[in-house]
Formats: structure tokens, sequence, C-alpha cells
């Protein structure tokens, strides 16, 4: 607000009009960028809704009547259910979601209030994994794993949550843990509490903010995970929501775009309730440490 | 904790407190014991894997039988015997050469407009990041092909006005530029953080400057874009490298072949079909190291060049 409302002020040279004119201008280039930007998801609602013939012959985003058909055809649509992909990425998500935050924070933790020999080598090799391309690590991960037996399980794709592999996220804790103040360790620690006590009855509760982001984009990056799943899980009975998308292009998908679309809405609703009920959490992450996306 | 420790070793006489090892359990300990997770992650899946990666790549491993020594065979026939290659690797070059200049341009002027102090920023900003969230989503990928199909909904919206758009996804003439403009759309986290950047140029330079009857677009550019360019310093980097990193649209877009005539082959497609399809995993070790080498090499240029172009307050 105070940009621009300063600057005339300052200038004194936009006249009251003209200014109400930009003013609209911006709004009504701002109001059609969004809906160019929204249309085709909107589309894709509609798509999911309307009768199978209208899909091909209308650009429009209000269906000609109402149906959910395409939900019931498509969530039997393959040989195993939607149903049994959904609890898939539900455990990986979920999962991933407490060993990523738990893992994470214990690191970051470390990096950001104690004291340990060779913490600033440490450091620096965690800033560097965060450039790191996976393709680098991925086949001898990949034959790791498979010796392990754990190709068509869950683990490959758990497991290196429980041990904090997205070095961002730790980055992203030690930006807050170093914000909060370090008297109240030193009082606490005065009082004889163990640095276990003191990270999770003072570092821990007073952090939720970054936990809570860091747990949200924790979810949805392991939700919309398609190249792990995609390596590690061949049976149908442990694919996730994605990985059934893709199988629904490659078999039934051509016959039957109404199913596809209505599974294609429901995998993206889990990430758009995040976005409703969190944006700010999600905006303020994203303004703060640079978030990828 | 320092003082402590000392006061008590001094009165106790027992030698065992000064060797290396009670040292460490005091000083050291809990520090290494909160890493622990992650240290083992790093040594275990990251340091190994990569160590192991690099010597694969001088071998002809098959994930069946056990890799023999061929020295820089994979890579000589990468260079010199494999048009794959280059053409993954001139798809990857336009791809991130085209996206990631026209996105940030996008989020850029964006945001400068959603920081003119306007009404209902939150509402546009929110609208705006929307599709940086979905974008990722393999469900995302099959509506865009379906809008760029021959008779998807650009084509429909085309023919109201008049005009008969080819098959987009299928023509190799554009179907790279779909994948692009997809990147492009996922505009809105490189905007938020734009947004926040140009919060923290003071008022008072831009008053100052229209004391003096400077323009608004000498203003632009002698005062907005020296002060933002940490910013778009620090976008660019974390563009490109997502940018290289690209996997899951040209994947679901091309039905994990990379057609129309490799037109969408991206490296990482490449790399995924030599590891996956051909199980040539020694090849595609060597891919990933050129991979890394590349991202490396990109990122030592830009800060090695930013010294000359970003702007950072002392």
């Amino acid at each position: 607000m105070s940009n621009a409302a300063r600057l005339t002020v300052v200038t004194g040279a936009a006249a009251p009009g003209r200014k109400r004119l930009t003013s609209i201008l911006i709004h009504v280039a701002l109001i059609g960028a969004s809906i160019a930007m929204l249309y085709p998801l909107l589309w894709l609602l509609a798509a999911s809704v309307r009768p199978e013939n209208e899909i091909f012959s209308s650009a429009s985003i209000i269906p000609s009547s109402f149906s959910l058909d395409a939900y019931f055809r498509g969530w039997n649509g393959l040989r195993t259910g939607f149903g049994v992909f959904f609890t898939n990425s539900f455990i990986i998500s979920g999962l991933s979601v407490v060993g990523n935050v738990l893992a994470c924070s214990m690191a970051a933790y470390a990096f950001a209030r104690l004291e340990f020999k060779y913490k600033n080598f440490w450091f620096a090799m965690m800033l560097m994994t965060l450039m790191l391309p996976y393709q680098v690590t991925l086949i001898p991960q990949y034959v790791l794993f498979r010796q392990l037996g754990w190709v068509n399980t869950f683990l490959p794709l758990v497991v290196p949550k429980f041990l904090a592999a997205d070095g961002f996220f730790i980055f992203l804790m030690v930006q807050f843990f170093r914000g909060l103040p370090k008297e109240l360790d030193e009082a606490a620690q005065m009082d004889g509490c163990s640095p276990w006590r003191i990270y999770w009855k003072i570092i821990i509760p007073l952090s939720m903010p970054v936990l809570a982001t860091a747990a949200i984009f924790t979810f949805i990056w392991t939700w919309d995970d398609f190249f792990g799943p995609l390596i590690y899980l061949s049976e149908m009975k442990s694919y996730t929501v994605m990985l059934g998308l893709r199988t629904f292009t490659d078999s039934t998908g051509e016959s039957d775009f109404g199913g596809l679309f209505a599974m294609s809405v429901l995998s993206l609703v889990p990430i758009f309730l995040f976005f409703l009920f969190f944006q700010r959490l999600l905006i303020e992450g994203i303004a703060t440490t640079g978030m990828k996306r | 904790m320092a003082m402590q420790d000392t006061s008590r070793s001094s009165t106790d006489h027992q030698p065992v407190v000064h060797t290396a090892w009670s040292r460490f359990w005091q000083n050291d300990a809990p520090g290494y014991l909160f890493l622990l997770p992650w240290l083992i992650g790093f040594l275990g899946l990251t340091i190994g894997p990569m160590a192991t990666s690099l010597y694969l790549s001088f071998t002809d491993f098959d994930l069946l039988t056990s890799p023999d020594w061929v020295g820089a065979d994979n890579y000589i026939r990468m260079f010199s015997n494999d048009p794959k290659f280059w053409t993954s690797m001139r798809v990857t070059m336009f791809f991130v050469v085209f996206s990631v200049p026209l996105k940030l341009a996008f989020a850029l002027a964006v945001a400068m407009l959603l920081n003119r102090g306007i009404r209902g920023l939150p509402l546009y900003r929110a609208l705006f990041y929307l599709p940086s969230l979905l974008g990722a989503s393999v469900a995302i990928a099959i509506l865009w092909r379906q809008i760029f199909a021959g008779d998807g909904l650009i084509n429909k919206l085309l023919a109201m006005v008049g005009i008969i758009g080819p098959s987009w996804i299928s023509n190799p003439n554009y179907s790279l530029w779909t994948l692009i403009v997809l990147s492009i759309w996922q505009f809105g986290s490189p905007m938020i953080i734009f947004l926040a950047g140009l919060r923290q140029i003071p008022t008072d330079m831009y008053e100052a400057a229209s004391l003096d009857g400077a323009s608004k677009w000498r203003q632009f550019v002698k005062i907005t874009l020296p002060l933002l360019t940490p910013v778009v310093f620090f976008n660019a980097i974390i563009q490109t490298i997502e940018a290289f990193k690209s996997f899951t649209p040209a994947f679901i877009i091309s039905g994990g072949t990379g057609n129309p005539i490799n037109s969408t082959l991206f490296y990482t497609l490449y790399l995924y079909q030599e590891a996956f399809s051909f199980f040539r995993m020694g090849y595609a070790s060597a891919l990933a190291w050129v991979l890394l080498a590349l991202v490396g090499l990109f990122t030592a240029f830009s800060f090695f060049t930013s010294k000359y172009w970003v702007h950072y307050d002392e």
C-alpha cells in the first residue's frame, strides 16, 4: 500500500483521475491473468463431471449437465482400485512427514544449538547436498535397496526421510531455530536440563510454524513424487496414486477420458486442501527461505 | 558447558577424564547423537552411492552381472558416438534457456504489478501461486497433454477466432514448447520470492528519485533492478537446477518415450531409459556424472560472474 501512495504524495504529478484509471487497468490485467491461469484447472474439473461426449467438443468450463459417473468409473477403472492407491499414497506420505520432521529437526537442532567438533564441515556438506542432482546417487541406491530386498515395498521411499535425506528442510529449520532466544537454552541448562530435554520441551514446542511448514511441504512433495515410486514399485497393489494415473493413461485412458480426469481431480484434492487451509504458512515459507515451488 | 567440564576434570584426579574419548563424550557426543540420523543418511545414501556411481561409470554394469572395468569407454562413447546423448543435451539446454528466463520475467512482472499497493493482494498472490503448488503433479501433465492435443482445449479456443491449430503435442516443432509453457505457468513461487525482495527496497529511494525527476522506467532500471539482483540471482540458480532435473512432465506427456522424434527427450528421461529400460547402469552412471558436472559448472560460473552484476549491501 504505502509504496504507491507515498510516491504519488511526493511527486504530486499524477492526477487523481489518471491514478484511478491506472489502478483499474492493473486490476483488469490481473483478473485476466488469473482467469487465463486457472482456466485449465477449471476445465479439468468441468471435464470430470460433464457428459463424456462433451469433453472433446466443449471449451467451456460450465458443463451442460452434472454427473459423478466418471468418478465411480475411474475409481474402479483399473484391475486394482484407486482406493488401494490412495491408501498407499497416504501411508507413504504420512510416514515421510513423521520421518522428515523428526530427523531434520534433530539435525537442525545440532547445527543451530549444539557445539561439536567438525560442525562447520558437516554443515558445509549438508549445504552441498542441496545442489546435488539425485541422478548421481540413484543407481547405487537402487542396487543397495534391491540387495536389501526392499524393492516393491515402501521402505526405499520412506527410510531416507527418517535419515533426513532432504537437506533443504534441515536448512529451513536451522534458520528458524537460530532465531529463538538463546537464553531459554542457557536457563534450562542451568537447571540441569539435558540437550534432549531442551530439544523436546523447549525448541520443538516453540517451532510449530516451521515444523508445520516442513510437514506440509514434505507431504505435498511425497504425494506428488513420481520418479521414486516409478522405480521402486512395480506391483500394482503397491502403486501410489501418481503411478495409478500413469497406468490409467497407458491402458484405459484412451477410451475413458472422463474417468481419467475424475481421478486426476481426486489426486489434486489433498494438495488443494493444504493450499486452502495453510496458504499463509506455505507462502511465508517460500518468501522467507526461497522454496523451489 | 565448557567451564563446567574443565572445573570437573581439574578437581577429579582420574586420568581417564583427559583421554580423547572422554572429551568427545563430554563435549561432542550430544551434537553427534542428534546428527546421527542425518550422518547415517549422508554417508550411506549420499557419499557412499556417489563414490560407487563414479566407479560404476567406468564399468559396463548391467545390474545382473558383476561390473567389468571399461576405462573411459562410456564417456568416450557418449561424446563421440551417441547421437541420442547430444539430442537429449540439446533438448534440455533449449528447455533451460527458454523456460527459466521467461518464467522469471513473468514472475518479476507480476510481482511488480502486485507490489504497487493494490487491493486484494493476498487473493491474487494465492491464485498465481496455486499452479506452482499443483504443477509438478502427474495429473497436471495429463491435463497438459489434453489441452495441447489436436482436438484439445487450446485448439478449441483458437477455432473460435478462426485459427486451425496443429496438434501441438505430436508436432516436434511445438512439443517442447508445450513443456516450456507448463514451466512458465508455474511462475508463482519465484514471484513470491520477488515480492518479498521488492518489499525490502526502502521507499525513500524512490521518493528521492522522483524528486529528481526520474521516470518510472529509469527508477526500475536504476533502483529496483540493481537492488533486486541478489533475489534474481537466487531465483535463477534454483530454477535452473530444477529445470535440469525436470522429469515427470516430459515422461507423462510423451508416454515415457521422449517423442515425437525425441523432441522432448530430456536428459533425465534419457538417463532413466538407459538405466531402467535397457539396464545399461554403467553408462547411465556416466550420464549422471556428466549431469553433475554440468550443474556444477553452471553454479560455479554463476557464482564467479555474480560479483560483476549482483549488488550486495555492505
